[in-house]
């Protein structure tokens, strides 16, 4: 289980971009995080990755705090982050320096089918589509099979047909081996396609505002009415998140805060 | 439909052109760049041939490749050449090796940069034969004082392409290291080496083409050898065919050397995204 204890983060700057953030993720739960633009998301992520260290508060996994990169937590972030000088199949093994090359070689081989790359296995990632590229990306963070896997706003910079291929592709990898997947959107759609937990941030400082639990099988019909029952109240959720109206214990709000995205 | 066809074949076609270049074009490229100098020199050759000119101070190619040819067989070339290439490596591995090592350390290491970068900036900016006098009184007027020109000749294009390829890696690659927790010596071979290696080759050819320049300052200075010596021979006894052959030789051994490093390094570099390789050769 990840807990997410009171984790706080106040920039040198003064900016305090999360404030008292909790919340306990199962092993195997896929949780949205969604909100309005400087509300701490990507600043959470970070935390619970382990790439910054919460101010105050703490991550831990199976009662282990987390204070740098762990091995169990691997993250894909919106960019794909190849490294340009390796091929495909060297990426997708990047995180497998350690294993014996005979096992490094099998895994890597069965990830490039997994994510449907096998004859892409020599190309440089030069020569990848945008699509192609977070594929091989997803691959490399789930080949040394984290317990965990933290993803920031990863197909917002693809095309909306890419983008909900993906999107099923994921859910397919992550049944092999069931990782707790922790996803950072700003897509509604997207929240409420892949997870089973919506957490809804609300901005300066980043808190947490609201859960929705989307209780749906998979597949989940994009189109169905339960479906859009949800959409809408995971946007109502965040309209309510923005509007200053709304009562908040420790809200001190400044103004200018018009859109949530 | 049926227009459909003509049109996808037309489409076709241009492609296997660039895929496979016929093997007359892949020749009759490099020989373009050798057109306008060869025009030139035909064009001297046959000017002074029809005596519209004598080619005295401006001698025709084949006066200079005889010359060249008659030093080549009298085997002082092969001693001239020696000298200056002994010198240029000796002088180029000392540039390197230092501009190297002090150019990591500058860009790995901030305190570094502050202590050392300030200083060296303004030897830099010292015009670097002004050191000539000083390393002729210091070291002698014999080999070390050519050497240490040309290293410090070397240094300082290597010292900056290193610090400035280390200072502009992308801190989104350097994260992907943190997050696969690659220790301080991982991170260096597994991310950092591979990403500077580019800028890295670059400031090397850019040594070695002032490793070229320095050392004719030396050799015109005071040597009893080598090419430089050969220039300066030649124009206190008059001898410009042999000037510029000299010359000649200098353009090719700086080419040859420049193409070694091009050809070691090709193989560390074959996934960049080079400009040349996309229009197709």
């Amino acid at each position: 289980m990840l807990a997410l204890d009171r984790v706080s983060k106040t920039y040198p700057n003064g900016v305090q971009a999360l404030a008292r953030f909790s919340a306990e993720i199962r092993q195997g739960e896929i949780v949205a995080i969604i909100g309005g633009s400087g509300c701490g998301k990507s600043t959470l992520l970070r935390a619970i990755a382990g790439l910054d260290r919460a101010s105050s508060g703490t991550v831990t996994l199976d009662n282990k705090t987390i204070s740098s990169p762990h091995a169990k937590i691997g993250i894909i972030f919106q960019e794909p982050r190849l490294l340009p000088w390796l091929s495909v199949a060297d990426n997708i093994g990047f995180g497998l320096a350690d294993a014996p090359a005979a096992e490094r070689r099998a895994k890597v081989v069965r990830a490039l089918e997994r994510v449907g790359l096998a004859e892409k296995a020599q190309a440089w990632p030069r020569e990848l589509s945008g699509g192609q590229a977070q594929r091989v990306a997803i691959a490399r963070a789930l080949v040394p099979q984290p317990e965990v896997l933290l993803l920031d706003e990863p197909f917002s910079a693809l095309d909306a047909f890419t983008r909900r291929d993906l999107q099923d592709h994921l859910l397919d990898l992550w049944a092999d081996t069931r990782p707790t997947l922790i996803l950072v959107t700003h897509d509604v759609d997207e929240a409420v396609v892949l997870a089973d937990r919506v957490l809804v941030m609300r901005p300066r400082p980043g808190r947490l505002f609201d859960q929705i639990e989307i209780n749906l099988g998979r597949p989940r019909d994009r189109n169905s009415p339960l479906f859009e029952n949800f959409k809408r109240s995971v946007l109502t959720s965040l309209d309510r998140s923005l509007d200053r109206s709304v009562p908040d214990r420790d809200a001190t709000q400044g103004p200018g805060q018009a859109m949530w995205w | 439909m049926i227009s459909g066809a003509p049109v996808l074949q037309q489409a076709s076609e241009p492609a296997e052109n660039v895929a496979a270049p016929s093997r007359a074009a892949r020749y009759a490229r490099p020989l373009l760049g050798a057109l306008l100098p060869l025009a030139l020199a035909l064009g001297w050759e046959l000017v002074v041939w029809l005596g519209w000119s004598n080619g005295r101070l401006v001698p025709p190619p084949s006066r200079i490749f005889a010359t060249i040819a008659e030093l080549a067989r009298s085997g002082e070339l092969v001693r001239h050449i020696i000298a200056t290439l002994w010198r240029v490596g000796l002088g180029f591995a000392f540039g390197v090796v230092a501009g190297t090592l002090l150019g990591a350390v500058s860009g790995y290491w901030s305190l570094a940069r502050r202590l050392f970068d300030p200083t060296v900036q303004a030897l830099r900016a010292i015009p670097s034969l002004a050191w000539v006098p000083l390393f002729i009184l210091w070291l002698g007027i014999f080999e070390t004082s050519k050497v240490a020109l040309i290293a410090v000749g070397v240094f300082f294009p290597v010292y900056l392409g290193v610090m400035g390829a280390i200072l502009s890696v992308d801190r989104k690659i350097v994260e992907v290291g943190r997050t696969f927790r690659l220790s301080g010596f991982a991170m260096i071979r597994r991310i950092l080496l591979p990403a500077v290696l580019p800028a890295y080759v670059v400031s090397l050819r850019v040594g070695l083409g002032l490793g070229w320049m320095f050392v004719v300052a030396a050799e015109l200075i005071g040597a009893s050898e080598g090419l430089g010596y050969l220039l300066l021979d030649g124009q206190q006894l008059g001898k410009p065919a042999q000037i510029l052959a000299a010359i000649v030789i200098f353009a090719i051994l700086g080419k040859l050397t420049d193409w070694l490093i091009e050809v070691a390094a090709a193989p560390f570099l074959r996934w960049q995204d080079a400009f040349i390789r996309v229009k197709g050769a």
